[in-house]
């Protein structure tokens, strides 16, 4: 029973990702062989380009919308509460072989999509009337979504990668409500550094 | 034996205990201590909670107990609350207490201890506190992680109104840590080395979404904070009621007040509790929740509504019967049935309620938002009740609303329908009035009539009749159907008398007829004018009846200026009324309005009583009058202002104010008065009283003067604007004497230099003749008196001018008009031919001796280029004399001195003529021909033409190579003439 809610459940979840997913999961079982439900599109790597590109052109404007709707001390107090020291985020290498660097993007995104996930949810309870920000973070979720499963066929089609370790990061439905504010600040700060890096890579 | 042993020793053993009872709690003070001590803290509520037993007493022994606790912060020794806590205490019995702290307990460590006492009735000796327990140290801070600096209490909900303590708990113990609130730093208490305290009094709600509490180190350090939900205190629910419309289904309503909902708390909650059944329903809305009535006929109901939310609950609580709270459905299907004119049946149908019900429900029916009838109606299901006394061609309003008739809680909501009456014959005849003129010779009568009101009208009016009926001879009536909205019409008639019938006709039918007499012979109708007061109210006018048997009389006034086409108004009154207020909403200040007030005889005539006019309220004149000044002299003049016309003047002119600058320090004249002008200029004035008077003689003037003169008309109201003031200069006192001598001497000088110019022929010859008449010359009359007065003058007879002198020049010669002596002297000198033209003595035979006449009235210039070869020109005329002629001064000059030299030169014995002749100066171009040689005795008289010649001609010099002979001369000479 254990195994099957270790296993089966978190695939499921993972097939059909929402806000706030769990614990690391891993994209296929081990043994199974690598398949994509569809063919990959021709062009993969643009559309990855693509869809980096438009992730990095949004980060810097999602991470100011975040922080203005937390309040004061957080637009004053950026170094304090919304530094990007995430502790437990994914590395990436720019210099390595695409794979590698794919591998690393994939972990990235998978744990992006997550906090994400779980920032989108806090705020629409903490700050219910900030539609525009709920906006940029679904719309930006949406984008992470789909970067997820093309880099995901393009491991599997090309590198025949059928399986990828993903860490995510904590979940936050236990703090409290600043606490909530600051890691989803320091979460922003941190995609709005990292995809930077990732886009400049590809 | 053993047994009895056996029995006495068990019954020993038992005694002994009681015996040690007795002896505990009757002698002997008890002592019960508090054991198994325990404390658990809630973060979240702040709470300390303590629970311990009191395991020395007996079984199923039960003692009042006091337990004293004791609370201390940081360290033991720091008590803070102290409190005696009452209980009932059995064996073995976990005992409870829990304690509220306001500091949040994850900023401090907290001891507790407690000791008790036996405070039981039971109990006669006074008890004794037991001993302490141990202190339980109650730690919060054990799970607070390793932030260096941390806000308590975390997202702590609180009422409005209620004090909050916020504490923060430093790890890095500096000093200069600061909190602040909405930006705004607060100030607390420091309650250790690391922990600060801020008490946050009467806090007021500031948003839904919380407000963040942070502390910071200053300068770049640690930042933690907190966000703090500060909820709307939960109101009581207000005007609870429940009610049914169909004795189904109760619906309860009430006013929530203030949603407390924030992202810490949802709104409150509502659950609705009927005692009588023990039901409750949570309620989904926040204003009304629905019941179900039970199918076990329950009549009686006691609802308890709750209102809740995390930090309070709320109640209230009603008690009614189900039959005393019927509001029925809305009614339906209302509809007007035969509606006629004056009536109409609505029908409408209403939901049952139960069975067997019966309804009471209000018609009622409105025109123009009134309610004008009200009927109330008994009915199960359909409803029908018939109006009457409805207007013709009216709008109306039907609205039902129905009650349960056995007890009446409240009227259901209205149903409303429109409807409207049909359309009847208009129940009044048409106001009318005419107005009479005369076009082209015939009586031309303007009928006008003003439309119905809509409660005489009954219906839309399509057309007017006009009947003209002729009273003096019998002949066909005259019928004129004018369709609406027209409300004139204009009929030409002639010296006869006529009644006229105008009738309102709309779908139905038309309308009584309004009979007005037209007379053949208007009369003379002129009365006098009077005035009229303007109010506020509009004009009262009154007028003195003429004649005993007048039916009525009317008002005619206009609505607008005279200067605009008349809107003719009337108004009818009564015969035994003599007076009136005449108001209208077109009615201007300024404006004068003018009535004429009718009788209306029995016949149905009008004759004209009175007229009036009238301001609303008068102005000051707006313009002033154009002045026209006559008549000055050097002592008055005369101003008018005729053109100004006071009947379209802003108010009743009165008169009229001249004002009069005279020339500085001089008096005002007689009449007039000195006054201050608005610019504080002083002036005279003159005042007219009579506002026909336009005219005005300024005099007692000083002559030659400059005056300044400017006239304004005045109402009661105030005179016209200042204008700009006309100057006028008064004449001088002889000037006009001049005049008088002065134009008949021009008229002379005129006719004179007329009849000069006329006759210039005349006086020519009688003056100055081309040839003058020797006899005539006083020339002669001089030499005679001073030298020879045996001179005679040749008489013209004796001279036949019967040879013209042609003088042949040569080409090459030079001549020179300017030049020196010399050059003259040197000159060659062409001698004259001679040629014998015109022979006019038959016994002239040959050439004879030949005079020369030179005219010497003439300009030189001129009679040089013809002047005769025997000019007896002087060698000693010196030569400086010859060139400067060139100037017309010079020229007159020379003319003087060559005709005195002249005179004097030539003696009167060397010449063979005693007639001397005018002779000009030999300056000109001839002189070339002249002899240097003195004259000497010509053979023959030579005539000279003699020529007017402008002097500047005169002075202009000859070209070089002309060539000048008489013919030439006389070519040019012609020319110029």
């Amino acid at each position: 029973m254990k195994v099957l809610a270790a296993g089966v459940v978190p695939l499921l979840l993972v097939l059909h990702w929402k806000h706030g997913a769990g614990s690391p999961l891993p994209i296929t079982p081990v043994n199974a062989t690598c398949a994509t439900r569809h063919p990959c599109h021709s062009n993969l790597m643009n559309q990855i380009k693509n869809q980096l590109t438009q992730l990095n052109s949004s980060a810097k404007a999602l991470f100011i919308l975040y922080y203005t709707a937390q309040g004061e001390p957080f637009p004053n107090n950026l170094d304090k509460l919304c530094s990007p020291n995430v502790t437990d985020f994914p590395p990436f290498h720019a210099n390595g072989t695409e794979r590698a660097r794919l591998v690393e993007l994939y972990r990235i995104i998978a744990y992006l999509g997550a906090s994400l996930g779980n920032i989108t949810r806090d705020q629409k309870v903490l700050n219910p009337s900030a539609h525009s920000l709920h906006s940029k973070l679904n719309a930006t979720a949406d984008v992470m979504r789909g970067l997820l499963s093309n880099v995901l066929c393009r491991l599997c089609s090309k590198y025949h990668v059928a399986h990828v370790d993903v860490a995510y990061g904590p979940d936050t439905s236990g703090k409290d409500v600043f606490q909530k504010k600051k890691l989803g600040c320091q979460l922003l700060g941190k995609y709005k550094q990292v995809i930077a890096v990732v886009a400049q890579a590809f | 034996m053993a047994l009895f042993a056996v029995f006495q020793t068990t019954f020993l053993l038992a005694l002994l205990p009681l015996r040690t009872y007795e002896s505990e709690v009757l002698s002997e003070p008890l002592l019960l201590t508090p054991e198994s001590l325990k404390v658990s803290v809630n973060s979240t509520r702040q709470r300390l909670h303590l629970q311990w037993t009191v395991h020395s007493l007996a079984y199923h022994q039960e003692l009042k107990m006091v337990f004293q606790i004791q609370i201390s912060r940081f360290k033991t020794s720091n008590v803070i609350w102290v409190e005696n806590y009452r209980t009932t205490v059995k064996r073995n019995r976990v005992l409870h207490w829990s304690w509220e702290s306001k500091l949040p307990l994850e900023c401090a460590a907290h001891f507790i201890r407690m000791r008790s006492m036996v405070d039981d009735a039971r109990i006669p000796k006074p008890g004794f506190w037991s001993n302490w327990s141990s202190w339980e140290e109650a730690d919060a801070q054990n799970s607070l992680g390793h932030d260096p600096l941390l806000v308590f209490p975390k997202d702590k909900l609180v009422e409005e109104g209620s004090n909050v303590t916020i504490c923060y708990v430093s790890r890095i113990h500096r000093d200069n840590i600061s909190c602040y609130l909405e930006g705004v730093q607060i100030y607390g208490e420091q309650l250790d080395r690391s922990v600060s305290a801020f008490e946050l009094k009467n806090v007021s709600f500031i948003r839904k979404r919380g407000t963040n509490v942070f502390c910071k180190v200053d300068q770049g350090g640690a930042l933690g904070g907190i966000v703090l939900f500060v909820s709307k205190v939960l109101e009581e629910p207000k005007d609870f009621s429940c009610e049914t419309q169909d004795l189904k289904t109760l619906t309860c309503t009430w006013d929530p007040g203030s949603d407390t909902g924030l992202s810490k708390q949802p709104s409150q909650s509502y659950t609705l509790f009927e005692s009588f059944s023990g039901k409750k329903t949570l309620c989904k809305h926040r204003n009304w929740c629905n019941w179900q009535v039970a199918q076990d006929s329950q009549e009686t109901y006691n609802f308890t509504l709750v209102a809740e939310n995390y930090l309070r609950k709320r109640s209230v609580s009603i008690l009614f019967n189900l039959t005393q709270r019927v509001h029925p459905m809305t009614p339906y299907n209302l509809f007007p049935k035969n509606v006629g004119a004056t009536n109409a049946t609505m029908t409408w149908k209403v939901h049952s309620i139960g069975n067997n019900s019966t309804l009471l429900c209000q018609l009622e029916l409105l025109a123009e938002g009134k309610v004008i009838q009200q009927h109330n109606v008994s009915i199960k299901v359909n409803g029908e009740y018939l109006l009457s006394e409805l207007e013709p061609d009216t709008e109306y309003v039907a609205r039902v609303r129905c009650a349960y008739t056995n007890h009446f809680w409240k009227w259901s909501e209205l149903i409303s329908q429109k409807f409207n009456t049909a359309e009847a014959a208009p129940s009044e005849a048409p106001d009318v009035w005419r107005n009479m003129k005369m076009v082209s010779g015939h009586p031309t009568v303007s009928l006008f009539w003003k439309p119905l009101s809509k409660v005489h009208a009954n219906g839309k009016i399509l057309f007017y009749n006009v009947i003209v009926e002729n009273l003096d001879k019998p002949s066909r009536l005259e019928v004129l159907s004018i369709p609406a909205p027209t409300r004139s019409t204009e009929l030409t008639l002639d010296q006869c008398s006529y009644q006229i019938h105008v009738t309102a006709h709309n779908s139905v039918g038309p309308s009584p007829a309004s009979v007005i007499v037209i007379s053949g012979d208007p009369g003379n109708e002129e009365v006098e004018s009077g005035r009229v007061n303007g109010t506020e109210d509009g004009f009262s006018v009154s007028w003195k009846p003429q004649s005993g048997d007048a039916t009525g009389y009317v008002v005619e006034w206009c609505d607008g200026p005279q200067d605009l086409p008349c809107a003719l108004q009337w108004k009818n009154l009564g015969p035994n009324t003599t007076s009136t207020v005449i108001s209208s909403g077109a009615f201007r200040p300024g404006v004068r309005y003018n009535f004429r007030i009718y009788e209306i005889s029995a016949k149905r005539m009008a004759h004209l009583l009175e007229k009036k006019a009238g301001y609303l309220e008068e102005l000051a004149p707006s313009d002033n009058p154009q002045v026209v000044m006559s008549n000055l002299t050097s002592h008055s003049f005369t101003l008018s202002w005729k053109d100004y016309s006071t009947e379209s003047q802003p108010g009743f002119i009165q008169g009229y104010h001249v004002y009069l600058k005279p020339k500085a320090g001089e008096q005002c004249p007689p009449a007039f008065e000195k006054t201050v002008l608005p610019e504080d200029s002083l002036c005279c004035k003159h005042t007219i009283d009579n506002p026909e008077q336009k005219t005005f003689v300024v005099e007692n003037l000083q002559p030659e003067s400059v005056y300044e003169f400017f006239v304004t008309a005045y109402t009661s109201v105030g005179e016209g604007p200042l204008d700009a003031f006309t100057k006028i200069t008064t004449l001088d006192e002889y000037s006009h004497i001049l005049i008088r001598i002065i134009l008949p001497m021009i008229f002379c000088v005129l006719i004179v230099m007329i009849i000069c110019y006329l006759k210039h022929q005349w006086l020519k010859e009688k003056c100055y003749p081309d040839i003058p008449d020797p006899y005539k010359s006083s020339v002669l009359s001089l030499i005679k008196s001073k030298e020879n007065p045996h001179l005679t003058i040749m008489n013209i007879n004796d001279c036949v001018p019967d040879a013209i002198e042609v003088i042949n020049k040569p080409e090459g010669s030079k001549i020179q008009f300017l030049g020196t002596r010399k050059s003259l002297t040197e000159t060659e000198f062409t001698k004259p031919a001679y040629i014998y033209l015109l022979p006019t003595e038959k016994n002239y035979s040959g050439p004879g001796p030949c005079i020369c006449f030179e005219n010497f009235t003439y300009n030189q210039a001129a009679s040089d280029f013809a002047s005769c070869g025997h000019f007896p020109v002087t060698p000693q005329a010196p030569p400086h004399q010859l060139g400067p002629l060139t100037s017309p001064e010079n020229l007159l000059k020379a003319l003087e001195q060559n005709y005195m030299n002249s005179l004097g030169e030539i003696p009167a014995g060397e010449a063979n003529l005693n007639y001397v002749s005018q002779l000009a100066s030999s300056t000109s171009g001839d002189k070339d021909s002249l002899p240097t040689n003195p004259p000497e005795p010509a053979l023959c008289s030579e005539y000279k033409m003699q020529m007017v010649i402008p002097l500047g001609l005169a002075s202009a010099p000859p070209s070089e190579n002309s060539s000048l002979s008489s013919t030439t001369l006389l070519g040019q000479g012609e020319h110029y003439r």
